[in-house]
């Protein structure tokens, strides 16, 4: 037993103080040394702080030297597959070439009413700040999604900076240092990021999950679900003023919103794919502008009020030729069901001229009959009187007319 | 054994280290359900078999320019890499009859327990917040891995030193 014990501590003191050959530390001295390290890391002495910076410097260099092979096959391999991709993406993109130039008008109209909103509500942020910057390193760790980019505090980088890749957001900067600065990508688990959800306006916050999805927190999924949207837009909401609001993000499928799920934000960047990336700070729209912008502002004004009032004079004329049709149409419909009733008439009236004509002679015939009766005998030839008519003579209806008196000639 | 297969059997685990160190040639590939840990592998493997391939302080540097590169404090990589070779190294001397199982299950003990330090470190005095069950995926990755690369390295030093079983 106490030789069993004796082996192990043999073992272990072997382990931690005995130097190798060419050892010049023993294991247990470097283990303290990274431990003081490490503790001193934690305090934030100046000195400290100049070698870590001077130890970083001279690494990200290394690090983006030893890159250079590797990053020249994966660019040459781009460029390869993106010859191979090149007519397919033309096709495409020609398409959405002609959406877009249809849509460019409407959305340039909504853009300088939003401009004018913003400022209305005192929420308008113009550039303080900017910088392009290369991205240096990019190693995704098991711990952090960053990158390190080749300008620092000499190009006016500041810790917090909103960093974006074209319109998109890509992070913030977390770490400045002299000629480098390290960004915190929007994909690592501790970026948390105030987002709106759009169209919906629902407000929330998001903080990395995969390379190219973010999950949304303190969201009420039911909402979401209950709106029915195809796709939502997921933008900064500019809640706590690190990030200007409405920048895009990335999209929901309303596919994905399952009640036990958690709701994932696809990214519109593949942050692996980063290669320059600009900085930028931001700060509200001075009051004080000058002439010139003045002379611009009343231009774009002016323009706007134009623009509103020919469509509000579009909308009304467009509104009277509509009710000018519908007043035709029904002229039109009137017109034909009188022309109807006029040949109706017409016809009625032919009848009726008919009837009349027939009465007549009805009347007249009544009259003969009756007058025959009474004076038929003074007409009507007999023995006795030869002079007279004979019965259905016209002569003789004609006496019977006069009452039986007798014409002379 | 010539000069040169002589500096490229000396060198290669140190050069292997740095460049994997270095190069964004990283080992957390795009899986979402596999990932390892090579320089874990790397150096348990070469302070077991071949002791004083690689330098302690030159490890000591390596867990720096790790922890710069990944953004982690400056100190932890090196303490985790150090760790690993007392491990090694204390298995080295308790062992008489090398096997390749038993490395094997030493070396899951070792990175479970380097890992639990690590991330104990990280989670109390920088509130990181770790999502487990990539480290899940990534311990049991690297341990799954240990095998085929000390069969690779194995395979590579007899082919350097030219000998054959």
């Amino acid at each position: 037993m106490e030789s069993s014990r004796d082996d192990f501590v043999i073992a272990i003191r072997s382990t931690f103080l005995k130097k190798g050959n060419k050892q010049k530390f023993s294991l247990l001295s470097l283990i303290l040394f990274s431990v003081i390290f490490l503790i001193l890391g934690n305090f934030n002495f100046r000195i400290i702080n100049f070698n870590k910076t001077i130890i970083k410097e001279i690494i990200y260099f290394s690090s983006f030297i030893v890159n250079l092979p590797e990053n020249t096959i994966k660019n040459s391999f781009n460029k390869v597959s993106d010859h191979f991709e090149h007519y397919d993406d033309y096709l495409i993109i020609k398409n959405k070439l002609q959406v877009l130039k249809n849509k460019d008008l409407e959305k340039n109209i909504i853009t300088y009413e939003n401009v004018e909103l913003k400022k209305l509500i005192d929420d308008y942020f113009v550039e303080d700040k900017q910088a392009y910057a290369k991205v240096l390193i990019d190693k995704e760790s098991p711990f952090l999604r960053s990158i390190v980019l080749n300008k620092g505090s000499r190009n006016g980088v500041k810790v917090g900076m909103a960093v974006y890749d074209d319109i998109y957001l890509v992070g913030k900067v977390v770490e400045v240092n002299f000629l480098t600065s390290r960004v915190l990508l929007i994909s690592d688990i501790n970026s948390k990021v105030p987002i709106t959800i759009q169209p919906l306006n629902t407000q929330g916050i998001m903080s990395g999950l995969e390379q190219a999805s973010g999950q949304l927190q303190y969201i009420n999924k039911e909402e979401l679900i209950s709106e029915n949207n195809q796709e939502m837009v997921v933008v900064t909401s500019g809640v706590g003023g690190i990030f200007k609001s409405g920048v895009p993000i990335g999209n929901i499928n309303f596919s994905d919103i399952l009640p036990n799920k958690k709701l994932i934000v696809n990214f519109y960047r593949d942050f692996s794919q980063l290669k320059y990336v600009k900085i930028s700070s931001h700060i509200k729209e001075n009051i004080n502008i000058d002439q010139s912008s003045k002379k611009k502002f009343r231009a774009s004004n002016s323009k706007i009020t134009e623009i509103n009032s020919q469509a509000e004079d579009i909308k009304v004329l467009k509104q009277q030729k509509n009710i000018n049709d519908e007043i035709q149409l029904k002229l039109q419909a009137e017109n034909i069901s009188l022309k109807k009733n006029l040949i109706d008439t017409q016809e009625e009236l032919k009848k009726s001229i008919k009837l009349i004509e027939k009465d007549q002679k009805k009347n007249e015939h009544l009259e003969f009959l009756e007058l025959n009766l009474l004076h038929g005998h003074k007409c009507r030839k007999s023995f006795f009187k030869s002079q007279l008519y004979k019965i259905k003579t016209n002569e003789y209806k004609a006496c019977v007319l006069r009452k039986g008196s007798i014409k002379k000639n | 054994m010539s000069d040169k297969k002589y500096l490229l059997y000396k060198y290669t685990p140190l050069f292997l280290l740095f460049i994997s160190i270095l190069n964004e040639v990283d080992f957390n590939l795009e899986f979402k359900y596999f990932s390892f840990n090579f320089v874990y592998i790397l150096i348990f493997y070469y302070s077991l078999r071949r002791e004083g391939s690689i330098g302690y302080i030159l490890i000591f540097i390596a867990g720096l320019f790790n922890d710069v590169v990944n953004g982690l404090p400056m100190g932890i990589s090196s303490l985790a890499y150090l760790l690993l070779c007392a491990a090694a190294a204390y298995l080295r001397n308790i062992t008489l009859r090398p096997n390749l199982f038993k490395d094997w299950l030493f070396f899951l003990f070792t990175i479970l327990i380097l890992n639990f330090v690590t991330y104990a470190y990280l989670i109390l005095f920088f509130n990181y917040e770790i999502n487990y069950f990539d480290q899940i995926t990534n311990i049991i990755g690297t341990f799954l891995s240990y095998l085929i690369f000390s069969y690779i390295f194995r395979f590579y030093d007899d082919f350097i030193l030219g000998r054959s079983d």
